[in-house]
């Protein structure tokens, strides 16, 4: 989507009507991210300047609005989004080692992405699949039973996806 | 009215005001940490719960409206409970740095810790310890000490209209910051200083200045531009070391601009004047007053000899009192004999006061600050009023937010535009042609009362005159669609009320007396009164220097003006210049250098060795604002008063006493002894000139460009002021550096790329008047075809390059462009 493209009020609907042109706007920014984000795979500062001409919202407004929420992103991702469960069931059967075991096979930390953009961690709290645990997710698989063999295979997996 | 019962007292308030409001109306104080007046409620904070019967939820008071009959307890050992605990909460990350923090001392968390608190809290944490954010140039953020209240977010954006700040995250890691982190630009109005209920923000140049407790507190009158708000200037042992608002003081009821919060230290500027100083073979020498005064007096005694009194002129200034200006008037008229007077308004409101005289018959023109509110349509006309007069500014905005139809008609995006219902885009200087062609549209389409206009005098020929403003060539002219004037011209005429606006200076060069003249035709054709055109004098006294006499009309005819004395050589043999600096702020600077080096006798009398000081041949040290008593008149016509908050230093005196002195040694006895005196007088001589009038002329306008851009100068030139600053004075505030030091001219993206002009890189201009160097701003703020710079600063020397227009048309400049290399 072109940002200059965005038409407020079809995107609001007819809650539009009762509500006041501040209010307008501001409710159509989750789905201006969503669909950036979806473009660009994240937000990008000169994207969201846009944004802020285009509604006539202060930048800070809108940044504000987009760090409240975890699923928004101001850098660019990597391809493979790994996420490693930190949920009270996975904490308890070792977790941190399994992250810790990430960070240093591809040096970066949670939250960080690799220089290639090849590869994002994250933490998640429990990703409802507890009798697994430890547990971590790639992109949308979930790999569980992380053991010292399963960790090799996970960091396999990772690398495999690069190719 | 609803009635209720609030600690057992039975109030009767108006119907939908909070709880809190109602409270504080009838004096019952309820704690509240992120309620603030001019704010929409935003219940944060949890600290204004009451009780009310029969209720079993605590209620918070500044987001609860009244109900009838309601029963609220405001005070009782529940609340006092739970605001502990509120409390307790609040500070579990606080970081409790009081004694290093500024705020200490006049700082709501501590007070209400202090009536509430529990010496100890139940909740271990971490205290938060980020380093505060020291990065910009007069706001400190230190979000360790931030309760997140939101109040300086929401000021920003909802009144300030800027929207500077956020709350970035979620929980407890939230922060107050601009987006991405960065160094926050802003207007530096500093309001969330101000608002901010901790020592989370606050004023850089104030660090560690002083305690709070030792701070002695004054209030006085701001000394830049014609809104008049009232600073409470803090000061120890002598010195000013900072400028607050203060919840409804004075017309400005609290809000303050950065001017005139962080622009008070121009009175430390370095070249402050201490001592007379007399030119001997070529340079200055310091000299007793006695020397000096007599040197002028001999001088003068001597010029009035040879060439007569109407040898000699005087300029007063916008900066100095009614008294000091009055006593210059005095000095010119009983003891030199002459009535060649005149000030910076002669480029300004005087021009807006004859447009207004001719059209309405009326001697003054008042603004009423809250003049926008409640009115239907707004009508801005090429003024960036949020810039030269900030706090009426903020009225305008607020008018938007309560529902006004913002119209805003400029050549570039301003605070307005971007707060504008609708933004018409026009090419610059072409207000008129716009006025004109509304005017014919509105004719045209029988939207005024033909019945009683018709009778108005002058109608037919202005009729007739507005012939040529068809859409079609208006929309040519102005560069704003057909459809957009007749649309405009609709709504405004149509509206129930309505308030047009537009500001007219010495800094600007896109609008003079045919725009007031066109903008009062619009105002009688709609059948309004004057009130709804809102045109506000331009600096702090203006329209007092005004109405003192200082004007060539004031008195005689046949009297010099500004025109004559400052650019016509030979005009005069001798000038007394208090308090005003032409060579750094009006235009053609070389043609004045050239008049003031022309005469015999040039005295400036002024706090700092400024541009044209430094030409003359008496030079006499004033005492500045903050070092005198006396009074300013507003743009709205309000008489306020200014104190002496410190002493003047060396031998600096008001202007009022210099001028009495030098009466004293020129022979004349003036028995006025001290500023009671001079108010007393004043109050004899000066009339009230009356504010109504039945008078209603309609005088006919036709646009004329300014200087067209062309072949070998294909630019126009516009000069406008820039936020931070005030006329030439602001400039010498350090703290206002900070922010703006010089002067750049802004540029269209596709205009820079055109003649191959970088950011930030140099920039030579020329007009036919002269050249100067300027850095390059490259922006899509301004339109192609049109470059942007302000008057403020005498090293910029952007007056060299325009000139005066004396018919009272908009001047702008066409200038051609080079950069320079290396
Ligand atoms: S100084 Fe004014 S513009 Fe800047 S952040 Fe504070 S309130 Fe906003
Ligand atoms: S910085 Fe001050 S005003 Fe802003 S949210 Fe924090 S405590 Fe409130
Ligand atoms: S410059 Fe004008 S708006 Fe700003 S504080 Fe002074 S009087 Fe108020
Ligand atoms: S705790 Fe990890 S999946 Fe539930
Ligand atoms: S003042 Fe009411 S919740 Fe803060």
């Amino acid at each position: 989507m072109r940002v200059e493209d965005l038409d407020v009020n079809e995107m609001i609907g007819d809650v539009g009507k009762i509500i006041c042109e501040h209010d307008r706007k501001k409710g159509v920014l989750i789905h201006a991210f969503q669909k950036i984000q979806q473009d660009y795979g994240y937000l990008p500062g000169e994207v969201l300047m846009t944004l802020s001409k285009k509604l006539s919202l202060p930048l800070a407004e809108i940044y504000s609005v987009a760090s409240f929420y975890k699923q928004f992103h101001f850098s660019p991702r990597g391809k493979k989004v790994v996420r490693v469960c930190m949920g009270t069931a996975c904490h308890v059967r070792g977790a941190k080692n399994v992250l810790n075991a990430l960070e240093d096979e591809f040096g970066i930390k949670q939250g960080e992405t690799t220089d290639d953009l090849a590869m994002t961690l994250e933490t998640v709290g429990c990703v409802g699949c507890c009798g697994l645990a430890p547990v971590a997710t790639i992109n949308e698989d979930v790999v569980g039973d992380i053991g010292k063999k399963k960790l090799e295979l996970l960091v396999k997996a990772i690398k495999e996806e690069e190719k | 009215m609803v009635e209720l019962t609030i600690d057992g007292k039975k109030v009767s308030v108006e119907d939908g005001i909070t709880i809190l409001k109602a409270a504080q109306m009838n004096g019952i104080k309820i704690p509240n940490m992120c309620y603030d007046k001019r704010l929409r409620p935003y219940g944060a904070c949890r600290l204004c719960v009451v009780e009310a019967e029969k209720q079993p939820r605590l209620l918070a008071s500044c987001s609860t409206p009244v109900a009838p009959g309601m029963v609220i307890l405001t005070d009782t050992p529940k609340l006092r409970k739970v605001r502990q605990t509120v409390l307790e909460l609040m500070l579990i990350h606080h970081p409790l740095d009081c004694p290093i923090c500024d705020k200490a001392g006049e700082c709501d968390l501590q007070d209400v810790a202090y009536e509430y608190g529990k010496p100890e809290g139940r909740f271990i944490r971490h205290r938060k310890a980020m380093p505060p954010d020291v990065r910009g140039p007069l706001v400190e953020l230190t979000a360790n000490r931030c309760i997140l209240c939101g109040k300086c977010v929401r000021i920003c954006s909802e009144h300030q209209g800027r929207g500077a700040l956020g709350l970035i995250g979620r929980g407890f890691p939230t922060v107050v910051q601009p987006a991405f982190g960065e160094i926050l630009e802003c207007d530096y109005c500093g309001q969330c200083i101000d608002i901010c209920p901790t020592g989370a923000l606050l004023s850089k140049p104030f660090k560690f200045q002083a305690r709070a407790w030792f701070l002695e507190e004054k209030d006085t009158i701001c000394p830049f531009c014609g809104c008049g708000c009232t600073l409470t200037l803090g000061t120890r042992e002598g010195n000013v070391l900072r400028s607050r608002g203060k919840e409804d003081n004075g017309r400005s009821e609290g809000n303050l601009c950065g001017r005139g919060r962080f622009g008070f230290d121009y009175i430390y500027s370095d070249n402050r004047l201490k001592t007379p100083l007399i030119r001997k073979n070529g340079a200055f020498v310091q000299a007793t007053w006695d020397e000096a005064l007599m040197h002028i007096s001999d001088s003068l005694k001597y010029i009035i000899n040879s060439y007569g009194k109407d040898s000699v002129g005087a300029i007063g200034s916008h900066r100095c009192t009614n008294e000091d200006n009055f006593m210059l008037r005095k000095f010119m008229v009983s003891v030199i004999g002459s009535h060649n007077m005149d000030s910076s308004a002669a480029f300004g409101y005087s021009k807006v006061q004859k447009a207004l005289d001719m059209a309405f018959g009326l001697k003054t023109h008042s603004i009423n600050m809250k003049s926008p509110l409640g009115k239907d349509v707004i009508f801005i006309l090429e003024s960036d009023i949020s810039i030269t007069h900030p706090v009426f500014g903020l009225n305008i905005l607020q008018a938007k937010r309560e529902g006004s139809q913002l119209i805003v008609a400029d050549s570039r995006d301003t605070k307005l535009t971007r707060h504008s219902s609708n933004y018409l885009k026009m090419r610059q200087g072409t207000s008129v042609a716009l006025l004109n062609g509304m005017m014919k549209i509105i004719l045209d389409k029988g939207l005024f009362n033909r019945e009683i206009v018709s009778k108005t005098q002058g109608f037919t020929e202005f009729e007739t005159s507005l012939a040529e403003y068809t859409p079609g060539k208006v929309s040519k002219m102005t560069g704003i669609s057909e459809e957009e004037l007749v649309s405009t011209a609709e709504t405004i005429a149509k509206a129930k009320n309505r308030m047009i606006s537009l500001t007219v200076s010495a800094t600007e060069n896109t609008k003079g007396m045919d725009t007031v003249l066109a903008a009062s035709n619009l105002v009688i054709l709609l059948g309004e009164d004057i009130d709804a055109l809102q045109i506000p004098a331009e600096y702090a006294n203006t329209y007092g220097t005004y109405k003192m006499g200082i004007r060539p009309d004031a008195g005689k005819t046949d009297v010099k003006d500004i025109f004559d004395m400052l650019y016509e050589t030979n005009s005069l043999n001798a000038l007394y210049i208090m308090g005003e600096d032409p060579v750094s702020t009006f235009p053609y600077n070389s043609k004045i250098m050239r008049t003031l080096k022309s005469l015999e006798l040039l005295v400036v009398q002024d706090i700092a060795l400024t541009e044209t000081a430094k030409l003359a041949h008496v030079v006499l040290p004033a005492s500045s604002w903050a070092e005198k008593d006396g009074t300013f008149v507003n743009a709205e016509g309000i008489e306020q008063k200014i104190h002496r908050i410190v002493d003047a230093p060396g031998q600096s005196l008001p202007d009022w006493q210099i001028l009495r002195n030098l009466s004293l040694s020129m022979g004349k006895e003036i028995a006025i002894r001290n500023i009671e005196g001079v108010s007393e007088e004043i109050k004899k001589t000066i009339r009230e000139d009356q504010k109504t009038s039945d008078k209603r002329v309609f005088n006919t306008v036709s646009y004329s460009a300014g200087e067209e851009p062309d072949m070998e100068y294909p630019l126009s030139l516009v000069t406008r002021d820039v936020l931070q600053h005030s006329g030439s004075m602001s400039t010498r505030s350090k703290a206002l550096d900070l922010v703006v030091s010089e002067a750049f001219l802004e540029i269209n993206e596709d205009d820079a790329r055109k003649f191959g002009i970088s950011d930030n890189s140099h920039v030579k201009i020329t007009s036919r008047r002269g050249t100067i160097y300027l850095k390059a701003k490259v922006t899509d703020t301004v339109q192609p075809g049109t470059v942007f710079t302000s008057m403020h600063f005498p090293h910029g020397r952007v007056n060299a390059l325009t000139y005066p227009s004396e018919n009272g048309a908009a001047g702008t400049d066409a200038v051609k462009i080079e950069s320079v290399k290396g």
